[in-house]
Parts: C-alpha cells; sequence; structure tokens
C-alpha cells in the first residue's frame, strides 16, 4: 500500500492538476480576504478593523471554502486515469482494483489537507499584512489559529476522500465534475431550502458540524446562529462515510468492468 | 516443454457478441509466439483476459498455473505493452517510468536503465505527449521491461512503427527470447513477425484455426503451388479446363491461376492443345498466403460466417475447406482434340 500511494503521489505531481488548482485556491483566497476587510469597513465605517474572536475566526478561515477545490482534486485525481487511459497500467502494476482506489483516497486526504495547510499560511501572511498595516493585532488572530486549523484541514481531507470516493463510480472526468459541483454549487442549496431538516444530512452540513466552526455556508459573519448540525465527531464520520459508500460501490463496479 | 501461458476453453462475451470462443492454446516458455489473426478476431480481447483487464466470461488464462492479479507483484513477472496511447500527455517520459517503478516496488535506477535500453533516454525528460507513435511504443516497451519480467506480451507492437522501427522491434524480440524469456506477440499481419517467432498461434473470429512451429507453416507454404498463365486464347483453355473437371480462378480477363498445378504437368498440356501463352508463372504460396487461406477457409466453414473465399486482392482458397493443405495436382488431361 505505501507503494501504491507513493506512485500515486508521483502521478498526482507529474500532471498539472494540483499545481493549477492550489493556484486558483491562493487567488480565490486573496479575494476573500479582500472583501472580508472591504465589508467590515462597510459595516463599521471604517473605523476599526476585525477584532472580535468570530471577526478574527472568519479571517483565518477565509480559505474555507476552498474546499470544494480539494473536493475536485480527488475528483480529477481518479477520473484522469479513465480519461486518458492510464487505468491500464495503473490496473497492471495493481490488479486488485479496491487497493488502487483506495490508494487514491489516502494521497487525495493528504494532498487536501497540505492544500487547506498552503491556505491557511498564505491567509496568515496576507491576511495577517494587512491586519497590521492597519494597526491590528496579528498575535490576537494567531490566537485563532489553533481553533479553526484542525477543522478546515480535517474537512479539505473529508472532500478530497470523498472526490475520490465519487469519481470511482463516475469515472467520465466531464461528467463526474458536471455533478459535484451542480450538486454543491446548486442542488445541495435547493434541497436545504426545501428540506430544512437536511442540512445536517447533507455532505456540506456534515462537513460544517466536522470542521466545529461555527460558520455559516456563505463564509459570513452569522456567529452566534444555532446550527442544527451533528457533532463534530458524528459530522466526520458521516463525511466518511460517504466518501467509503461511494467508493465501495464505484470499486465493485470497477472491479467487474472491462478495460478495453 | 514448460509452458509459460495457458489459454484454456476462454471464452468472452460482450453483450451479446462472443468475442473470444472456447479458445485453447498455450505459449511454450522461452520461445516467441506469434499470436496471428484479422484484425477483430479476438487477439487483444484474449491478452486482456489474460492480464485480469477483461472480466472472463468462461475458461481461465493463466501464467504457470496462476491468475494475473495472483501474482503477487505482477509486472516483475509479466511485462505488457497494450496499447500506445495510454500516457498521461503532460507526463515526462522519466516520471511515468518512476510512477510504474515506485508502484510495483521496482528500484527508481531501472528507468534510466530501461530508457536506454529502447534508445529513449535522449528524450526522457520530454512530455509524452511530444512524442510520435514510434516513441510511444517505445516508452510502451521499456515500461514492461521494468521490472525484467520473465514473460512479456506485446500486443500489435509493429503498429504505426516506421520499416526501421520494424527492424528494430524484430531485433529486441530476439534479443528478449535469446535470453530466456517468453514472449507472446500479437499481429495482424504474419509477415511482420516471420523472422521473429517460433511458434505460431492462429486465431480468426475469436477461435483457434491451427497452432504450430513456424517451420511447420513454413513447410505448407513451400508446398502450396499453382501455375499462373497469361494468354489470347484463354476462353478456349478454359473451356478445356471445364471439360476436364479442373478447377482455376480467373484472376484477370486474360489470366488464371491453376492451383496445385505444377510446371510438369502444364508443358505437356498447352503444347499438346497447342495454347499461345503470353506468360507462364510458376507461383509459390508465401506464408502470408497460407495465413490469408487459414483464416479465410477457417470463417467460410463457420456456419453463416466469414468472406467469401478469393474476395481478397491476394486471391483466396478455391474451396471452402483449409487451403493449407494443397489441392491435388490436376490429373492428366483427358482425350481432347489432337
Amino acid at each position: 500500500m505505501i507503494n501504491v500511494i507513493r506512485s500515486e503521489w508521483i502521478k498526482l505531481r507529474t500532471t498539472a492538476v494540483p499545481w493549477v488548482l492550489t493556484g486558483i485556491a491562493l487567488v480565490i483566497n486573496g479575494l476573500l480576504i479582500l472583501v472580508i476587510f472591504l465589508r467590515h469597513d462597510q459595516l463599521t465605517g471604517g473605523d476599526s478593523i476585525p477584532h472580535t474572536t468570530q471577526q478574527l475566526n472568519n479571517l483565518v478561515g477565509s480559505g474555507f471554502q476552498g474546499y470544494l477545490l480539494a473536493l475536485l482534486l480527488g475528483v480529477l485525481c481518479i477520473t484522469t486515469e479513465f480519461r486518458h487511459k492510464t487505468v491500464t497500467t495503473a490496473f497492471l502494476v495493481t490488479p486488485q482494483r479496491p487497493v488502487f482506489v483506495v490508494g487514491k483516497m489516502i494521497l487525495a486526504a493528504i494532498a487536501g489537507a497540505v492544500l487547506a495547510v498552503i491556505m491557511l499560511v498564505a491567509t496568515m501572511i496576507g491576511g495577517g499584512l494587512t491586519l497590521v498595516a492597519r494597526g491590528g493585532s496579528f498575535s490576537a488572530m494567531l490566537h485563532q489559529l489553533p481553533s479553526v486549523a484542525p477543522g478546515m484541514i480535517l474537512v479539505f481531507a473529508l472532500f478530497a476522500i470523498l472526490g475520490v470516493g465519487i469519481g470511482s463510480l463516475l469515472t467520465n472526468q466531464v461528467a463526474a465534475i458536471i455533478v459535484v459541483l451542480g450538486w454543491f454549487i446548486l442542488l445541495e442549496g435547493i434541497l436545504v431550502s426545501l428540506v430544512t431538516s437536511a442540512e445536517k444530512w447533507v455532505p456540506t452540513g456534515a462537513a460544517l458540524a466536522a470542521s466545529n466552526l461555527t460558520r455559516g455556508q456563505g463564509g459570513g459573519n452569522n456567529g452566534g446562529e444555532v446550527f442544527h448540525l451533528f457533532n463534530q465527531w458524528q459530522g466526520t464520520l458521516l463525511m466518511l462515510g460517504y466518501g467509503i459508500l461511494f467508493a465501495a460501490i464505484g470499486s465493485y463496479f470497477l472491479t467487474r468492468r472491462d478495460i478495453t | 516443454m514448460p509452458s509459460a501461458i495457458e489459454i484454456d476453453h476462454l471464452t468472452k462475451q460482450f453483450r451479446g457478441v462472443l468475442a473470444v470462443n472456447d479458445l485453447s492454446f498455450e505459449v511454450a516458455a522461452g520461445r516467441v509466439t506469434g499470436f496471428l489473426g484479422p484484425n477483430g478476431s479476438g487477439k487483444t480481447t484474449t491478452l486482456r483476459m489474460l492480464l485480469g483487464l477483461v472480466e472472463i466470461t468462461g475458461g481461465s488464462a493463466t501464467f504457470g498455473g496462476r491468475k494475473y492479479v495472483q501474482i503477487d507483484k505482477p509486472i516483475q513477472h509479466v511485462g505488457a505493452v497494450l496499447e500506445a496511447t495510454s500516457f498521461h500527455p503532460s507526463r515526462r517520459a522519466e516520471d511515468h517510468l518512476k510512477m510504474v517503478a515506485v508502484g510495483a516496488g521496482i528500484p527508481v535506477s531501472r528507468v534510466a536503465e530501461t530508457l536506454d535500453l529502447v534508445g529513449l533516454s535522449d528524450v526522457a525528460r520530454r512530455r509524452v505527449g511530444k512524442f510520435s507513435l514510434g516513441m510511444r511504443q517505445r516508452l510502451q516497451l521499456a515500461t514492461a521491461l521494468l521490472g525484467d519480467p520473465e514473460i512479456l506480451i506485446l500486443d500489435e507492437p509493429a503498429n504505426g512503427l516506421d520499416p526501421q522501427g520494424i527492424q528494430w522491434l524484430r531485433t529486441f524480440i530476439r534479443h528478449q527470447a535469446s535470453t530466456g524469456r517468453s514472449v507472446l506477440v500479437s499481429s495482424h499481419l504474419l509477415s511482420e513477425m516471420e523472422e521473429t517467432v517460433d511458434d505460431v498461434v492462429i486465431v480468426s473470429q475469436g477461435r483457434l484455426v491451427l497452432q504450430t512451429t513456424l517451420a511447420d507453416l513454413s513447410t505448407r507454404a513451400g508446398t502450396t503451388t499453382g501455375m499462373r498463365i497469361r494468354s489470347p486464347e484463354i476462353a478456349r483453355f478454359t473451356g478445356l479446363l471445364t471439360a476436364s473437371s479442373i478447377a482455376f480462378r480467373t484472376i484477370a480477363p486474360d489470366t488464371i491461376v491453376i492451383d496445385g498445378a505444377t510446371p510438369e504437368w502444364l508443358g505437356p498440356v498447352l503444347a499438346q492443345h497447342q495454347i499461345v501463352v503470353y506468360e507462364v508463372i510458376h507461383e509459390k504460396g508465401s506464408l502470408e498466403d497460407v495465413f490469408l487461406n487459414l483464416t479465410r477457409g477457417f470463417e467460410a466453414s463457420l456456419p453463416g460466417g466469414g468472406h467469401a473465399p478469393g474476395s481478397g486482392p491476394m486471391g483466396g482458397a478455391p474451396t471452402a475447406a483449409p487451403a493449407a493443405a494443397p489441392p491435388a495436382a490436376p490429373g492428366p488431361f483427358p482425350g481432347g482434340p489432337s
């Protein structure tokens, strides 16, 4: 299994996918930090800077929405094999197809976690510099890091795992991307607005619970609102469960699939 | 002789299409076996079942009794070249091999060695998307050789190669065999492989036509002969042949071929009937003819199947029976005007 994961790492780093996704993540993260400060100015008339615990939490976790990119990373790292037919070579090296899927899930989880770390570091540098330049306290911001970072890293890893699971079931790259973006950007929100009780069951709700951040989905400033979510462990297990469920169904069909 | 590969009553059904039908043959260890048949005869499907990529409907395909999936670190025992398209275009050649080597627990030092072996050292850092078809084939060969396997499976490795590339490939395969490897190499052209293989397995429409040695096939080819006659009096001559129930094939308005005929038979006949000829050729069958006749004859003998004999450019078997056994030489020309 170690060999499979190391091989997956070589596969990942020798294509443009992770670097492009990381680039996109950093650009979006930068914009979000900008938005946080601009919005703060609007709300407070520009006479203050983020200083409450919740405000600083939001600043540190400004890259949280990047979990969608971690999800895409997971989807791409498996569907690329089918798109370029490299899956033939992969199955010759690792004929046990579930092992191939599990190897990808582990690597994707690590890559997702690393993406979260990169975004957190970028936020601490970019957000921190802006804060300090405007007379804020960097140590106060740093103080919030331990309460944000573990949840965010966990959620990124969970989404990457889910991405591999979905990709193992839906091996057509274009179809898989359309389905995941359609669900997480559009359908999930519609479902939750229609059936409020579904919120804690949908992946984003489970992931929010797993993150243990008292934040709304919009990444906005609605701390204090009561969320009817699971607790952190339940959320983590549910999210992991989704990933494993998809991967199990995917592996079942993959094992019976003719690679021609 | 011990076998390296055993195909036993192998069958594959694809959504109602019988791609491989009760196919059985063995590949002897340490020899080069040509796996021959027309396009669509089930060669690739057979090889992919053998490698665990395509699910088997019936029968078995094993390496010394073990299925591919049962072999620990399989690419250290079996190297396969399947198609030249299964690369990520933006990955460098070196990285492609590194990824396979690491995944299979093969020392990364083998990457440079195998690149050198197939002559790709100079382009090791180039992205595969920029490779020509021939270079991709070589990279596939390098991938197959990474684990220094004792068995090599090559599916149409000559496809897309230029004549120099094919020559290189032949030398390469012979070299692999000389170091004790067993090689199973598929092709739809026997001529491509006739200088390379020891044994031949011929398939058509998913079924075994013949398994034999190349030497045996050559013997058959040598005995497949015929006389080709071009004459301005062809109508009179064919009339005589028909009257004597001697079979012939018309290959041009003024040209016929009498399969199985010999110069010793034809000369006196032409002299006796004073037929003017422009051209008489003693045709000796090539291996390719034997191969084509075998597969065509086989297809025609299947219920409701196959091309009509003799429909191809090479001409074909005049009868539905497998044509490797040459028709008996026509008997003496009876009577006729004197």
